[in-house]
């Protein structure tokens, strides 16, 4: 090792420490003196407060952020294609069966069960919300330090998990029952009539649970990025 | 280079250099042996840094939370079990007997909550290994991926279940679904309870998810 007037070396060690070693000439006791200083790090992620050269034994790990951060971006446009199109599948569901009587309805909209309309509004919260976060995923990618808006937004991504896999859940239970029907309740399975909206319906279930899968990974990503030094 | 001494603070050593090496000599120094004052520190020894406490503290809240959320989700299962009703009279043609294992979103309600059940019981030691070690951030992480995925199931049941519920309470006059909850009252009454219950149990679960990323936080 070759030692200069207070210069800073840095020792990356393999698994979990880090030294700073400096060290100062003393001309007058011509002696050297060292001092190092324990600075812990965690496993496998030798990060370094100072120096260039310690990105070159620590490979491209200063860029991980930035693709989880891109990763997730890709994910909510994702989030968002599935959202829109599970809620205007099911507001545009509308079927109307050529012959009628007095007393029973021959007409099928989302709006006459309370379920479809609770679906087809959480998802347009929820695609609504994922456009307004859409810029603040981009400030991600661009400043992978930011920390309290990437807690702000697990915070609101888990809200609107819990919204979208409600609103799903209870729009697929229904579909179950119309497809079904119900002994016990004496419920009547309506897609024997409503063929068509029936598989609409059922159709506009699987954006949305495609966004809920996303949202899930979204949320890792997003923890997992604030875990690392970068 | 690597060595296997590891100090804990920072300490300093004085070499005796001489005249001879400031001659010129732009060589290299011998190798100076680091001093070696203190037992090798991992990832399990002691945590003394800054910052520690508050993440103790969170872990020490996070397994409250999956003790109250256990005892939520125990509830909405046995609750929904015990559902069991038979009316006194019956006809030919119509049944009256309700129980929950005749619906199969209750029978999904019961199973979701169960897994979830489970699973809190099984991260209870997950938990109170962060409460001992507060600086692991691969068991925090774990912990979240699963709490998210058990939230995201605990939803989808007790949404079910709620769907079907209301259902029972209010009927449908478009698709001619009549409301079972004036026949059926003891059995509507348990099994929005159970409802209520994973709800209960999912906004637990929203809590320990935040927490676990507040707590990961890394310091600057």
């Amino acid at each position: 090792m070759h030692f200069d007037c207070l210069q800073v070396i840095h020792l990356h060690i393999n698994t979990d420490v880090l030294f700073l070693i400096s060290s100062k000439q003393d001309h007058l006791h011509n002696t050297l003196v060292l001092q190092t200083q324990f600075v812990e790090t965690m496993k496998g992620e030798g990060a370094l407060e100072i120096g260039e050269p310690s990105r070159a034994l620590i490979g491209g790990a200063p860029y991980v952020n930035k693709d989880i951060s891109i990763f997730d971006f890709i994910l909510r446009v994702v989030a968002i294609i599935g959202t829109l199109a599970s809620a205007i599948a099911m507001g545009t569901s509308h079927e109307t069966l050529p012959f009628f009587t007095q007393f029973i309805h021959f007409k099928a909209k989302y709006s006459d069960l309370p379920s479809f309309t609770f679906f087809v509004v959480a998802n347009s919260i929820v695609c609504a919300y994922l456009v307004f976060t859409l810029p603040l995923s981009i400030l991600h990618v661009i400043r992978s330090r930011a920390r309290n808006t990437r807690l702000f937004l697990v915070l609101f991504d888990t809200v609107m998990l819990v919204l979208l896999a409600s609103g799903a859940s209870a729009a697929t239970s229904i579909v179950y029952l119309a497809h079904t029907g119900d002994a016990t309740a004496n419920w009547f399975s309506i897609c024997r009539q409503f063929h068509s909206f029936c598989e609409r319906v059922s159709g506009s279930l699987v954006g949305s649970f495609g966004a809920i899968v996303a949202f899930i990974i979204i949320i890792f990503l997003s923890a997992s990025a604030l875990s690392r030094r970068w | 280079m690597a060595t296997t001494a590891a100090p804990e603070s920072s300490s300093s050593t004085a070499i005796n250099v001489g005249d001879k090496a400031g001659a010129g000599d732009k060589g290299k120094a011998p190798l100076v042996p680091l001093p070696a004052a203190a037992p090798k520190a991992t990832l399990f020894g002691p945590a003394k840094a800054m910052g520690t406490w508050r993440r103790r503290v969170s872990s020490v809240f996070d397994f409250i939370l999956r003790v109250i959320a256990i005892g939520a989700i125990l509830a909405a299962i046995i609750t929904m079990v015990t559902t069991d009703e038979t009316l006194p009279f019956f006809t030919q043609l119509f049944q009256f007997h309700a129980s929950y294992d005749q619906m199969p979103a209750f029978m999904f309600f019961v199973i979701g909550n169960a897994i979830a059940g489970g699973y809190l019981v099984l991260s209870l030691c997950y938990s109170m290994f962060t409460i001992i070690r507060p600086r692991l951030v691969g068991a925090r992480l774990l912990l979240l991926i699963f709490d998210t995925l058990m939230m995201a199931l605990t939803t989808a049941a007790a949404s079910s279940a709620a769907a079907i519920v209301y259902l029972a309470h209010n009927g449908n006059a478009s698709a001619n679904w009549v409301g079972i909850c004036q026949q059926f009252q003891n059995f509507c009454q348990r099994t929005s309870g159970a409802v209520v219950a994973s709800f209960v149990a999912v906004v637990i679960f929203m809590f320990l998810i935040v927490m676990s990323a507040l707590s990961l936080r890394r310091r600057r």
